[in-house]
């Protein structure tokens, strides 16, 4: 076994480490959390010219044939700092969703203007029901001539206002017992006549959206994958994009800490610091291992992603444990900044937020336990 | 990065696997937890004396002491699978000896290391005191140094394994007058030496844990271990491979009650399908999925050729605690008849529930309580101030 990084994935962390003190220092997160489209166009094209946009894409789409394990260092740098913005639903869900599904054809049309920073993607998949389950799908994707006619509204659509491309999840066939098939993905423009999208106003301040469908013509060669075979694509997907939402958390567990840790040295009660009282040290050695604990579920789902291992189980475990253990790191370090840690102008409340949508998003805790059962054969 | 065991390693592992599936009798089983699980009884000796020709004691120790040169890694994997099958615990093999290996002269080593790693001899711990429990700084019994030898006197209390064990590898004050710190030695003592008495002190999990006095016992001086008045720092050395714990017992017991769940009907349907059992197993197996990477986290700084800091306690604290949630939640589990003995009728998982709710009240006091593994956490791991 081994715990650490290689040299070049140690470098690439450094890297963005020293990229986003500079571009994404927490007033720019603030500023994102209030702007309408949530992201700066300039950092993204440089992000781009870092090559971060297909770090996970083969070079023959121009990307930069990464690892899976690549882009967990990458992700906890941007937990590190906050980051909100479309990097995730783009490189993350969208493009996990197309090198996963797509054929050729539609991977070089895809990957390599997203490589470039051209494009930007999204994945519509939850709807009224607000689960991750497959029963949750029913926008409907009916055959006429040689299009597709899409009807029907997603919700919670990431960064939805700013996308070019969709990955829809419809209902192509007869519902089964489990309601595997039947499931259906299209990429689909978001030009597209038909399409409305209306901004949900986040907790987080990240940007989300309800997306209408009505009538929206989508032509048989945006069919991504295998008619009614969709959801396996998704289920690994949610599997995978979970693990990359808890390398996030890593980073966002560390900046805490860092916060919480060192105030806990400075500031002075009693006369002393109120790091020296044991129930502070106790709220501390806690945090800490919640982040070694959550650093290594992740590591460990993300090297299985990257070395082609089945990794069902230790994804769901990594982000049950991830999703609880997050949250309550966040919630000791305010525990140990007092009054301070409520203000607004004080970061940690950025990562409370973060916390929390980190944790609902791509299925909670209970979600994923219920995953892990399955996979025990309970 | 890399989260699997190396092909050697895993070679290595089966054919543990399968010595202890062959080797493992009930019989062993019985007089093993009879004695808390200590190495010591008739049957144990027997069965390590064979388990150790294969140098699987302490694979990670060179082969001049009787190891193979081997990954710590490899040593924690085959520590955690014994514990899976039967919990022996080794106090001279996986605590004392490693701490002489580090610190010893090369003449304790020669004496000690290769019997140790035969399985032949073995050690009970002599730290606490009555006065001295999570501070053993506050040590008290005596060791005069006269000629020859030193003069013990005194009294150790909760020093588990007194009473099957060969050797007392024992913490005593050799300057009184030194500072905290600087006034203690290690000493290996025959515990058959005259002047020596062991008192059993019953626990609320059926076995025996003794108290020792001392009482004018002459220590030849060569059983000191490293440097005079140096021993507390071995005495924390020594803790730290004791709290590198292996949890392949309570991970046996958990998957047995996953079993019971899928055995046991209830209502028209396996306890396995009701939401809330679901998600009380998943949760414990996810926290055993952490638990093992900290575990594992260990061997690979000790493979680094580091020396591991907080991440000791942090892994005694974990595993600790979710044996306690692992014995609750099968508690909870079975219900009613967790209750019932190990005899009774109608008892379900031979007893075995119970016995581990009332066993593991301990695993967060012994080795270094909780509250001190939290405080080494914040002290030296987070640099907290200590005032
Ligand atoms: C069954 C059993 C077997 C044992 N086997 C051995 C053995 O083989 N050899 C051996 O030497 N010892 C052995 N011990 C002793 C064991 O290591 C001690 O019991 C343990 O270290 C705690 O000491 P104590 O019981 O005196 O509790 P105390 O030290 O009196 O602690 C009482 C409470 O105060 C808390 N406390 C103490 N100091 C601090 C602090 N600085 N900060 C915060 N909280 C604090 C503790 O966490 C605990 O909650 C055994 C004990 C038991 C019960």
């Amino acid at each position: 076994m081994d715990y650490e990084f290689s040299k070049t994935q140690k470098i690439l962390k450094d890297e963005a480490h020293r990229f986003l003190a500079k571009e994404c220092p927490s007033d720019v997160v603030r500023e994102m959390a209030e702007d309408e489209i949530g992201y700066s166009r300039d950092m993204w094209q440089k992000m781009a010219e870092l090559d971060w946009m297909g770090i996970m894409v083969p070079e023959q789409y121009d990307g930069m044939g990464g690892s899976f394990l690549d882009m967990t260092a990458l992700l906890s740098e941007m937990g590190y700092h906050c980051m909100q913005g479309p990097y995730f639903a783009t490189v993350v869900m969208g493009g996990l969703c197309i090198l996963e599904a797509a054929n050729d054809t539609q991977k070089a049309d895809i990957l390599p203007p997203v490589c470039r920073g051209e494009r930007l993607l999204s994945v519509a998949w939850v709807e009224s029901d607000g689960t991750y389950n497959p029963e949750g799908i029913s926008m409907t994707a009916e055959l006429q001539g040689d299009e597709y006619l899409l009807n029907g509204t997603k919700l919670f659509v990431p960064y939805a206002h700013v996308a070019d491309r969709l990955v829809c999840a419809t209902r192509t066939g007869q519902r089964t017992d489990d309601n595997h098939s039947g499931i259906t993905l299209f990429v689909v423009n978001t030009r597209q006549p038909g399409i409305s999208i209306e901004p949900l106003i986040t907790m987080a301040g990240d940007k989300q959206s309800a997306v209408n469908f009505k009538n929206v013509r989508v032509s048989k060669d945006n069919l991504l994958g295998q008619l009614d075979q969709g959801w396996g694509v998704l289920k690994k997907v949610l599997l995978m994009a979970a693990v990359a939402k808890c390398a996030e958390m890593i980073g966002g567990a560390q900046k805490a800490m860092d916060m919480a840790v060192p105030y806990a040295k400075g500031r002075e009660q009693f006369g002393r610091p109120v790091g020296a009282f044991q129930a502070v040290q106790h709220h501390c050695a806690n945090m800490l291992t919640y982040s070694d604990t959550l650093k290594f579920m992740a590591y460990q789902a993300a090297w299985r992603i990257s070395e082609r291992l089945p990794f069902e189980k230790e994804a769901s475990m990594c982000k049950a444990w991830g999703s609880d253990a997050y949250r309550r790191l966040v919630a000791l370090a305010h525990q140990v900044v007092g009054g301070m840690g409520f203000m607004e102008e004080y970061d940690l409340q950025l990562y409370f937020k973060h916390a929390k949508a980190a944790e609902q998003v791509l299925g909670d805790a209970d979600f994923h336990r219920e995953l892990v059962a399955q996979e025990m054969q309970m | 990065m890399d989260f699997e065991f190396a092909p050697q390693e895993q070679a290595v592992l089966k054919e543990v696997r399968a010595f202890l599936k062959s080797e493992i009798t009930p019989e062993l089983k019985a007089e093993s937890l009879a004695i808390g699980y200590c190495y010591g009884g008739e049957l144990g000796r027997k069965f390590v004396h064979k388990f150790a020709a294969n140098r699987w004691l302490v694979p990670n120790w060179p082969e001049k002491y009787g190891g193979m040169g081997a990954s710590a890694m490899l040593t924690f994997a085959i520590k955690e699978e014994l514990a899976y099958t039967m919990p022996l615990i080794f106090v001279a093999a996986h605590m004392a000896g490693p701490t002489i290996l580090h610190f010893g002269s090369e003449e304790i080593k020669k004496e000690w290391l290769l019997p140790i790693a035969r399985g032949e001899v073995e050690f009970a711990l002599g730290y606490t005191e009555p006065w001295a429990g999570s501070d053993l700084s506050a040590l008290k019994i005596d060791a005069v140094g006269q000629g020859d030898h030193f003069l013990l006197n005194g009294q150790k209390t909760f020093n588990t394994h007194t009473h099957v064990a060969d050797y007392h590898w024992l913490a005593t004050i050799t300057d009184p007058d030194a500072k905290r710190y600087q006034n203690m030695s290690m000493m290996i003592v025959d515990l058959k030496t005259p002047g020596i008495t062991i008192r059993p002190m019953i626990t609320m999990a059926g076995w025996q844990t003794n108290e020792v006095f001392y009482d004018n016992v002459k220590v030849p001086k060569e059983c000191l271990v490293g440097d005079l008045n140096q021993g507390f720092y071995y005495l924390m050395a020594a803790l730290d491979y004791e709290r590198m714990f292996p949890l392949g017992h309570y991970r046996r017991l958990f998957d047995e009650i996953v079993q019971y769940t899928r055995d046991t009907q209830v209502n028209g349907q396996p306890l396995s399908r009701d939401p809330l059992i679901r998600q009380k197993m998943a949760q414990l197996s996810i926290e055993l999925e952490a638990n093992k990477l900290i575990f594992f986290r260990l061997a690979h700084i000790i493979d680094k050729g580091k020396i591991p800091n907080y991440e000791t306690s942090m892994q005694k604290l974990f595993a600790t605690e979710l044996a306690q949630k692992i014995a609750n939640t099968g508690m909870d589990v079975l219900g009613l008849y967790a209750q019932l003995k190990k005899g009774s009728q109608h008892a379900a998982l031979q007893g075995q529930i119970e016995h581990h709710y009332r066993w593991s009240v301990v695993e967060t006091i012994y080795a270094g309580t909780s509250e001190i593994q939290r405080n080494i956490m914040a002290l030296r791991g987070l640099k907290l101030p200590s005032k």
